[in-house]
């Protein structure tokens, strides 16, 4: 079944490199208008399924589709509809942003108009005559992402496009995307090993780690997640915690304070009157709320080591 | 499509240092030869006494199958290192373009750039021909297959060297077996007539130069398409 809603779909997509499947059984699913953070932290397989979407790699097993049409079949009409940004950014140094986009815009057969167009999307219109070796970090990241625009593309690919930029230039990179979809009206796929990068942005993610996908619904969905608890500080946690068991409410404690997971305002008004009741000394009731980065460092286990 | 990829190559060599090797290669060829004939020149003058254009063409050709072995090395190596240095293969590869073709172009602009090289030899011995005061009537046929046929006849080696540099991002292995190539090419003339080395040279056993030139075109053809499937192929890292 070969469902239409659907801009992009993988289905089983599988690749094996170096003897292990670094890529395994990915089903992703995006739909058209929708900015997908595709996230997973450094090595889990991000840039491979990129590639593998974009027809640079072959998949080891499962398939792509991309406007309801096989990539393996349809290489050439699909990735005229796709303008993508790799990795780092690849260009050719010695020549200036402008050739570097006729490079592409011959390629592509558009427009010499869409030059001037894209070159003040990115705001690069000033510098567009230098030498790209001359540019920084951010001005060569701003001259992939102007290269992925020139054709006008109904899906935009974006791999890690603030990776190795300083906090103006994320800053930047993530006010230009945002704007993308209401402007250009396109669908973009953007990858991240940060959830805070493109959580204010994505309206859906897709969480991939060591190669299987984890997670992908709804940015919503995943805010649900950050599940609440209330932090009691009592003078004698484990007197306190036996006592609350007794009465069934489930909590952990430890030497400074009870934890209870979820508890509505009612639940801690009856844990509260019972600790007080048998003379409890109830020093402070905290509410804590755990990060969206929390879970995503939850799930994909990678907590510390980012 | 393929006159649009070839555009493109050559916007990407505009300011690179590969045009100049491009001058310099038939440059070099006949300076050495000035320098040859302007010392030599009352010997050489005798021994090629019936036909000093002749002799001039033959010493320019002995060199110039050296220059074109390095030279083809050199421009597949320069004009692949263009792409591997960012690795632009993968944006260029993202683009609604076909694979076998970008292959073709880098080919082509490989052959382009050799066929200029080639061609400014004819002007260069022109020139030191008649600042050496040759007169005479011209052998430019013989010139004109000096240029030409050495090319066409080292196609494999085009092919060959095109096909390593683009695949191997490390340029080491591509230039050590371009220098091992020209050595192999001095020695040319030593081999039986079936070795590739020896066809550039021309010389065989029927003295016929088309001979030579035709094995080269076919050859080259073959190791281009097998260059050319195996780029097809492969994943883009
Ligand atoms: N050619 C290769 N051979 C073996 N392993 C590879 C190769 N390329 C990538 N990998 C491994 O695949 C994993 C996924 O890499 P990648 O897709 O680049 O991750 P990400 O983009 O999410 O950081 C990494 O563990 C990497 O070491
Ligand atoms: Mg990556």
């Amino acid at each position: 079944m070969s469902n239409q809603a659907w801009i992009l779909e993988t289905r089983g997509l599988t690749k094996r490199l170096g003897g292990k499947n670094v890529v395994n059984e990915v089903n992703l699913a995006i739909g058209k208008g929708e900015i997908y953070g595709f996230l997973g932290p450094n090595g889990a397989g991000k840039t491979t399924t990129i590639r593998m979407l974009l027809g640079l790699a072959k998949p080891t097993k499962g398939s792509v589709h991309l406007f309801g049409r096989d990539i393996r079949k349809e290489r050439i009409p699909i990735l005229r509809k796709v303008g993508s940004l790799v990795e780092y950014p690849s260009y050719y140094g010695h020549l200036t942003a402008k050739e570097n986009l006729e490079v592409v815009r011959r390629l592509l057969g558009v427009p010499r108009s869409r030059i001037d167009d894209v070159l003040s999307v990115v705001r690069l219109t000033k510098e567009a005559d230098r030498a790209v070796k001359g540019y920084s970090l951010g001005m060569k990241q701003r001259l992939g992402i102007a290269t992925a625009l020139l054709g006008q593309p109904e899906l935009l690919v974006l791999d890690e496009p603030t990776n190795g930029l300083d906090p103006a230039g994320i800053q930047e990179i993530r006010e230009l995307i945002k704007s993308l979809p209401a402007t250009q009206g396109v669908t973009i796929l953007i990858s991240s090993h940060l959830l805070s990068e493109v959580e204010q942005m994505a309206t859906r993610v897709g969480i991939i780690d060591k190669g299987n996908l984890i997670y992908q619904d709804g940015i919503r969905m995943l805010r649900e997640r950050a599940k609440s608890r209330i932090r009691f500080g009592v003078s004698e946690p484990e007197a306190a915690w036996r006592l609350l068991l007794s009465h069934g409410y489930e909590a952990a404690w430890d030497r400074h304070q009870l934890t209870v997971e979820r508890a509505d305002d009612r639940t801690v008004a009856a844990i509260v009157t019972q600790l007080v009741r048998q003379n409890h000394q109830v020093y402070r009731v905290e509410e804590e709320t755990a990060s969206l980065e929390r879970i995503f460092l939850e799930m994909t286990g990678t907590e510390g080591s980012l | 499509m393929m006159l649009r990829l070839l555009s493109v190559e050559l916007l990407k060599i505009r300011k690179k240092l590969l045009w100049l090797l491009v001058v310099i290669g038939p440059l070099g060829v006949v300076s050495l030869q000035a320098v040859n004939f302007g010392l030599r020149y009352d010997y050489l003058s005798k021994l090629y006494a019936d036909g000093l254009w002749s002799g001039l063409i033959l010493n320019v050709s002995n060199l110039a199958l050296s220059a074109l072995f390095i030279g083809l090395a050199i421009v597949a190596s320069m004009s692949a290192g263009i792409e591997h240095q960012t690795n632009a293969w993968k944006m260029t590869l993202a683009l609604p373009v076909s694979k076998g073709q970008v292959f073709g172009a880098k080919f082509l602009l490989n052959v382009l750039l050799l066929f200029v090289s080639s061609s400014l030899l004819v002007p260069f011995t022109l020139a030191l021909g008649w600042a050496l005061g040759f007169d005479g009537p011209i052998p430019i046929a013989e010139l004109l297959r000096t240029a030409y046929y050495p090319l066409l006849a080292a196609m494999p080696f085009v092919a060959v060297q095109c096909g390593l540099s683009v695949h191997l991002a490390n340029q080491a292995l591509p230039m050590t077996i371009g220098i091992v190539g020209m050595i192999a090419a001095m020695f040319g003339s030593w081999f039986p007539d079936w070795v590739p080395w020896k066809w550039p040279s021309l010389l065989n056993a029927s003295h016929e130069p088309l001979l030579s030139v035709g094995l080269g075109l076919v050859l080259g053809a073959v190791v281009f398409l097998v260059g050319m499937t195996v780029f097809a192929r492969k994943d883009v890292t």
